[in-house]
Parts: structure tokens; sequence; C-alpha cells
């Protein structure tokens, strides 16, 4: 991409560049991108760090109950809560019947702009805030907080013991949520709202041109690589890790009277933030005829939709397994690089790396993989290989070196030693790779719209190019079938998981 | 899943179980399998592949009928609302070394020329298009147009002093009064293209310039625009007869006004569907069935009978009852070949009015 948008005409050229840094509009756009992620990553950032610790370390009820209704967003790409919003604050929406049109003329301005926008993707990445902090608040070793408790109030500690303790986590996330957010396409695409990626899906789909599309991404590859270097300044020598025993908990913060008040408070902004959006659609689009209608256009394209993403969940966890382990045991130089570079292509925007792998394959030489939908899992794998590796190495790191080195003294071979040792241990870490990589590919936008071949893109694709002129019942029926999916596999492996504990 | 599929699906099992050991096998099985069964579509023989920008949720429904009649399967590109409908026809150009597709089904002649002049369509002259007027055929076959739109002004009936033409647009009465489509997408460039071909530059960079003068607002789309006058916002809009008919039927308080109708006039631009055979393409024989579907009659009805309430190009075929039949009206005369030129040529001077 990068060699192709500097070569013009059989030279080296700067025109492409020349020309796309030349025109006003692209800071306009860039500066969009900023002011959106910037806005999204406050409120999402202070919003999820916030009920993390009210879930974790206080005496707060139905927390677990909380943070999996906070979670759902999570599940399905974030139009869908934009389609939702727009049920209820778009011009024909829900609010608009029920007091005038004047109203919903103000709201549908509110929601076609960075408010509406800020919230849909606000609550769209909430989870990542909330379960980072969980996961490093349930990290953080007790005895610290108990001695510091010895001389401080509850308050005092949280403040200046447990919130630096997490520190790491908290910009693991913020970082996420602002480069997830310079990359979104569909919701600020449904939502009207001029972003880079909206503007570079429309260089390479509209315009088709993608040596001009690849030199407007240039400021957001800036930005990603801006981000990444932030988190690896933030994290220094660490790596987050989840931790999948069940961890040792500090004294639980009591809320005293304000336990009532604070845990309404935290079920109506669950109303606000995931409820109302799904209420929407639910309102629009669970009429008979709507949801049949979407299953009669919708069904194939369902099925695409689950195969590609379990063939990409699958070699993303095998190829993140390997990768968890080069990383993990520092068995290769430049391990920090490869992680890095898994990273920086997650938060890459799809549109990006659609339009590299269309520049790359679109030859009759590589028609075989061009014209099939193996170019769709390649993106996906390039996308999502991060989840993977990261959490097959989370779990890792749980797992003590020295039963390899005893089997290796024992003269085991390092094939079984991987796969007679390693491999089951690391079920749960691998399974829940599996199932996170696959509800990525699952909800995910840009990369089906440019890489799905004809006649056979999935679900999320097919929505959007619904949306051209289809009738609201429709998109939100589809909306629907899209949760289903999603919750459908993750229903089930939790249950799984739950009773295999069980047995265990 | 065919026969052939279910075979390929047992052979990758049985080589995979023969060849490598447990665990890795599992992994190997789940992906392949996967990536066989999702793409067992590709292979199929008897298929076509077809780029279409017409909005799916009115082509769609065609090809559809297209499969149960024939048997032959179709697979298609859609265009989203966002790329409008340049992205099917830029991937075709993309493609050309390369291509994908048998058939392209634009929602107007303009850019299915573009690929006449870039080499990529294919001299094709369907029996089923004979009785269609030659003015909406490409002379030489390379696309053949049906079920057209027609460019009509959508105006509020509450309105006093009512348009009457696209120079409404610069008249200081309708000062900030107006509004229109975004003209580097959809038919809006190619209303522009038709403008700047029938007034030559001079005039047209007169009424670009006249546009911005008058406070013409810009609007994502057509249906944005037409939604504007339904709720009042704006006096008028220059639209797709589809987009002012659905508002019709909505009851909305709008009305719609043929442009430019008097004597000497220029008329309305009327905008078919064209379809193209391309060149070298996998399937040519399935192709050209599926032009032949798409341009007769049969096809005709189906859209002027959907909510797109397209205009029939066959005689005698019944237009949508809020439209005039097309032989009622007077059109811009207009060489659509001329036209796709024109939008290639304008390109720069529309996005630099737009300020891409």
């Amino acid at each position: 991409m990068l060699v192709s948008s500097v070569w013009v005409g059989g030279g080296l050229s700067a025109r492409n560049y020349v020309e796309v840094f030349g025109n006003p509009q692209i800071w306009v756009l860039f500066r969009n991108s900023i002011t959106l992620a910037a806005l999204t990553t406050a409120l999402a950032g202070i919003t999820g760090i916030i009920l993390g610790v009210l879930i974790i370390k206080t005496d707060m009820p139905v927390g677990t109950l909380l943070a999996a209704a906070f979670s759902v967003p999570l599940l399905f790409p974030p139009y869908i809560l934009a389609v939702g919003w727009f049920e209820i604050l778009g011009r024909g929406g829900m609010l608009s019947r029920w007091t005038n049109a004047a109203i919903g003329e103000m709201t549908s301005g509110w929601l076609f702009g960075f408010p509406g926008a800020v919230v849909v993707l606000s609550s769209a990445f909430l989870p990542i805030v909330l379960l980072l902090t969980i996961t490093y608040l349930r990290g953080v070793n007790p005895t610290l907080e108990e001695a510091a408790r010895l001389s401080y109030g509850p308050f005092a500690v949280l403040r200046q013991i447990t919130i630096p303790l997490i520190r790491p986590g908290i910009v693991l996330a913020l970082t996420l949520v602002f480069l997830l957010t310079m990359g979104e396409y569909g919701a600020p695409a449904f939502l009207r709202l001029n972003v880079f990626p909206v503007a570079s899906f429309t260089q390479s789909s509209a315009l088709y041109n993608f040596d001009a599309a690849t030199a407007a991404a240039t400021p957001l590859i800036g930005v990603v690589l801006a981000g990444l270097f932030v988190e690896q300044k933030a994290l220094g020598q660490r790596s987050y890790s989840f931790r999948w025993a069940r961890p040792q908990m500090s004294q639980l913060i009591p809320l005293g009277h304000m336990r009532v008040p604070v845990v309404i408070g935290a079920m109506m902004l669950a109303l606000l933030f995931v409820g109302v959006p799904i209420a929407g659609v639910l309102w629009r689009g669970s009429s008979a005829a709507a949801l049949s209608e979407a299953i009669e256009r919708g069904a194939s394209s369902a099925v695409h939709s689950v195969l590609y993403a379990t063939a990409a969940a699958t070699l993303v966890t095998g190829v993140g397994f390997f990768l968890a382990y080069l990383i993990q045991r520092r068995a290769l130089i430049g391990w920090r690089w490869l992680d890095a570079l898994g990273l920086f292509l997650f938060t890459l925007p799809g549109t990006i790396i659609g339009i590299g792998l269309i520049s790359l394959w679109n030859r009759p030489s590589t028609n075989w993989i061009y014209a099939t939908p193996g170019l769709l899992v390649f993106g996906f794998m390039a996308q999502y290989t991060a989840i993977g590796t990261r959490m097959v190495a989370a779990g890792m790191s749980q797992l003590s070196p020295s039963l390899e080195e005893a089997a290796e003294v024992a003269g085991v071979k390092w094939f079984r030693r991987v796969f007679g040792i390693l491999t089951p241990l690391l079920r749960p870490a691998t399974v829940a790779a599996w199932v996170a990589t696959f509800v990525f590919c699952l909800r995910d936008v840009s990369l089906p719209l440019l890489l799905a071949p004809p006649g056979q893109d999935t679900l999320t694709a097919r929505t959007m190019t619904l949306m051209a002129n289809g009738s609201p019942e429709l998109i939100a029926a589809l909306c629907l079938l899209s949760v289903t999916l999603a919750l459908g596999p993750v229903t089930v492996a939790g249950i799984a998981w739950r009773f295999a504990r069980r047995l265990a | 899943m065919g026969e052939g599929c279910a075979e390929k699906l047992a052979a990758v099992f049985a080589m995979a179980r023969s060849t490598v050991k447990h665990p890795v096998k599992n992994v190997i099985c789940v992906a392949i399998a996967a990536v066989v069964l999702a793409g067992c579509g590709t292979s199929h023989k008897n298929a076509v592949t077809v780029y279409v920008s017409e909005d799916q949720v009115f082509s769609e429904p065609i090809l559809k009928d297209f499969e149960k009649e024939t048997g032959i399967k179709v697979n298609a590109v859609f265009d989203t609302e966002e790329a409008k409908s340049t992205g099917v026809m830029n991937r075709l150009l993309a493609e050309k070394n390369n291509p994908q597709a048998d058939v392209y089904w634009a929602n107007e002649p303009v850019r299915a020329d573009v690929l006449r002049q870039q080499g990529i369509s294919f001299e094709f002259r369907p029996e089923n298009g004979r009785e269609i007027p030659d003015q909406f055929k490409d002379s030489q076959g390379f696309w053949t147009g049906f079920s057209a739109r027609a460019r009509v002004l959508l105006v509020n009936q509450n309105v006093k002093g009512k348009p009457s033409g696209v120079l409404s647009y610069v008249d200081p009465k309708m000062n900030g009064k107006g509004v229109i489509a975004n003209p580097l997408f959809g038919t809006t460039t190619a209303e522009m293209a038709a403008l700047f071909s029938v007034w030559g530059d001079e005039k047209g960079n007169q009424f670009l310039a006249g546009l911005k003068r008058n406070q013409v607002k810009l609007s994502t789309g057509n249906g944005e625009s037409a939604d504007f006058v339904a709720s009042g916002q704006f006096d008028f809009a220059l639209v797709d007869s589809d987009d002012a008919v659905d508002r019709l039927r909505h009851g909305k308080a709008v009305e719609l006004v043929y442009p430019d109708q008097g004597e000497g006039e220029i008329g309305m631009l009327v905008l078919p569907n064209a379809v193209a055979l391309i060149r070298s393409s996998p399937n040519p024989d399935n192709g050209k069935k599926l032009i032949e579907y798409l341009v007769s009659k049969q096809t005709e009805r189906k859209l002027a009978l959907a909510d797109c309430a397209q205009i029939p190009l066959h005689p005698g075929v019944t237009p949508p009852k809020e439209l005039k039949p097309i032989e009622q009206t007077r059109t811009m005369k207009v060489d659509y070949a001329t036209l796709g030129a024109k939008l290639q040529a304008i390109q720069p001077v529309l996005k630099h009015w737009v300020g891409y």
C-alpha cells in the first residue's frame, strides 16, 4: 500500500500525499475524529472505571449482573446501538410519536452529531474499560490495601493505593477505546458523522482510489502508533494479565446509606446505555412481518457470518497460541515488537487492512484467494490475532515454566511438551480466546464490506447495504438477528463453562 | 450444501485425520471445514456474478426471481449508502485485469458508459430490449437501459411561488429555500454532468457558483433532501422520482413538479437503469441470460409496481400511478455517452466545489 501510494506514473512521487494533506477537508476530518475519540474515551473511561470500582471494591449488590448488562454491547457492532437510538430519538422515532414532531426534530439533530455519536460509541466501548478495570482490580494484592487500611480510610486507600496499582490497566483501556473509536466505521457512517474511517471507506469504495486512501490513512496510522507508544510507556516492562484463578479479595468498602441510590443509579445507567437502544430496535423490528423478511433476506448471510467467524477464530486461536508462546516465554528476539505489531493491527481501522489486502491479492495469479472467502478470513486474522495472542498469553502467564522444564529434563520433546502439557492446562484461556475472537469477527463491518466475495456477504455487511432505502422495520429486524447471532454462542459457551467448572 | 462441497469436506477431514496428530488436527479441521463450507458457492459453474448499484432492497427480489425461473445462481455485490452508486463501478475498474463480475447493473447509464470508455464492458444487444427507445441504449450495444427514474422537483405544499425548473435554485427569490444532494455521488452527479453538457461549461460553472450564492443546502442524499422538504425545513429539492413517489405515498405535504417543461426549455433528466456485460467475464452466457431478463417487460412491470416506482421504457407497460408515462413528458435530450465523459471531466470541479 505504502509503496503503491508513492509510486505514481512509473516513478517516485509524493503527489498523493501533497493532494491529501493540501486538502483542508482532511484536517477537518482529523479534528472530528480526534474530538470524537477524546470525548468517547472520557465518557466511557470515567463511567467504566467508576462502575468497575463499585462492582469490585464496594458492597454494591447485583454487581455481576450489572457487569454482564454493561458488557452486552461488546457482542454486536456499534451501529446497532445507533439504529436503536434512531428508533427512539429520530424524526419518526418513539419520542417524536409520544410528544410532537418538533421534539423529534431536535433530538434527531442531537443524535446525528457529536452528542449522539459519543453516547453510542461510549456505550459500545464502555465494556472494555469496565472489564479491564475489573480484571486489574481483581489482580491487586489485597495485603497492600489491608496494610494501608491500618492508617487510612477506605476511600483514601482506593485513591492512593488501589487506583495507582491498576494504572497500567486503565491506560490500556483508555488507549484501546481511543484507538477503536478513531477506527470505528459503522456507527459514524450511520450517524452521518464526517470522520476519518468514513472518508477512508469512501475513498476506497466509492472512489476506489487506494493510493489516495492510503495517503489519507497515514495520520490515522500515526495516531495508532502514538497510542501504542503511550500504552507501552505506561505499562513499562509489565504485561497485563487476566487471573484465571479465583482471586483473593480485600475487605469490601461499605456504601452505607448510599448503597441503594448507587445501585439504582447504576441500573438507570445500564438502562440508558444498553436497555434503551435495544428496546428501540425491538420496538421497530420485532413484528412477525419484519422478522420474517429479515430472516428471508439475511439467513444465508448469517450462516456466512458464522462460518467466517468460526474459521477465523480457530485460526486466530491457533496462531495466537504460538505467538503467545513466543511472547510469554521470550522465545524470540524482538518478542515485544511482535506483541506491539499485533496490537497495532487490532487498533488499525478495518478499511485500511481491507485496502491493503485488496491491493496485494487483486491480480489473476492470486485469484484463488482474492475470489474466495479466504481473503476475508485473512483480514480477520490480521485484525484480531492480538486477541488470541493476548488472551492465551495471559493464561500462560499463570503457569509456571518449571512444568515444561521438568518435562524437558525428563527428555520430553518440544512438540509433546507444548501439546501434552501446555495445551490441556491452557484450555480455558484458549476457549475464551476463541469465543472472544468469534464475537469480534461476527460483529465486524468494514472488512466484510470490502472483502466478502460476491453473493457471500456477512449479516453486518448485508445490513449496511440494505440501509440504502431499506425499511426501518427491516433494518431493525436485521439488527435483532445480529444480536441473537452473537448472544447464542456466547450464552452456550457461558453455560458450558459453568457446567465444566461445576463438574471439576 | 452441494454434493461437491460434501465430498470436499469429507476429503479435507480424511486428510487431516490421517496426517496430523491431536490437537493440531482439530484446529486444522475446524478452520478448513469452515473455509470450505463458506467457499462452496464460489466455484458454482451454473452461476452469474452481478455488481449492482441499484438499491439492494429493490434489485435483490428481481435477482431472486431470475434464480427461481432459470436455476442459475446469482452472486451479487451491492453498494452501501456511503459508497452511493460509485462503489461497485470503481470495483469493476479496479478489477479490469482480473474480472470477477459478469454483469453490471447500474442505476443510471452514465457510469455504465464509463465502463465502455475504459474497455471493461462488452458489446451485447439483448433481444428483449428491442422495443426500448434508442435514446436509452448505447448505439454500439455496450449497455442497455431499462426502468427509469426521472429527476423531478419535490415541493412543499405550503410554499407560495413554486419553482418550475433547475434554475429556480439560483433565483434570488428562492435564497436559502432549496436543498440538493451532494453532487459528488449518485444521480446528482449525473444531473450536473447533464447540465454542463446541455448548457456548456461556462453556464454550468455559473450555476454552481449561483448555488453557493443562493445558500443552497447540501444534503447527504436525495432521500434526505426529500425529508427536508416533507418536514418543511426547505421549500424544494431536486430528487429522483422514486424519492418523490415515496413521500407522496406516505401522505406527506409535498407535490411533484416536472422541471423545465415549457416550450424551448431543457426538460427533465431521465436516468434509466443500465445493464452491461463485462469483457472476459467468468460466465458470459449466464450474464447474457441475466441481461435478457433484466431488460424484459416483465422486470420493468415489477420495478414499476415496487416501492422504487420506476418508469417503464417499453411502450405499453403501465407506469406507477403517481407518475406520467414517459412519452407525456419533455425529457432532456442528452447523449449518455457524452455525459460519461463530461462526468469525468467535471469531477475535479465538483470536488473543489464540495470542498473535498
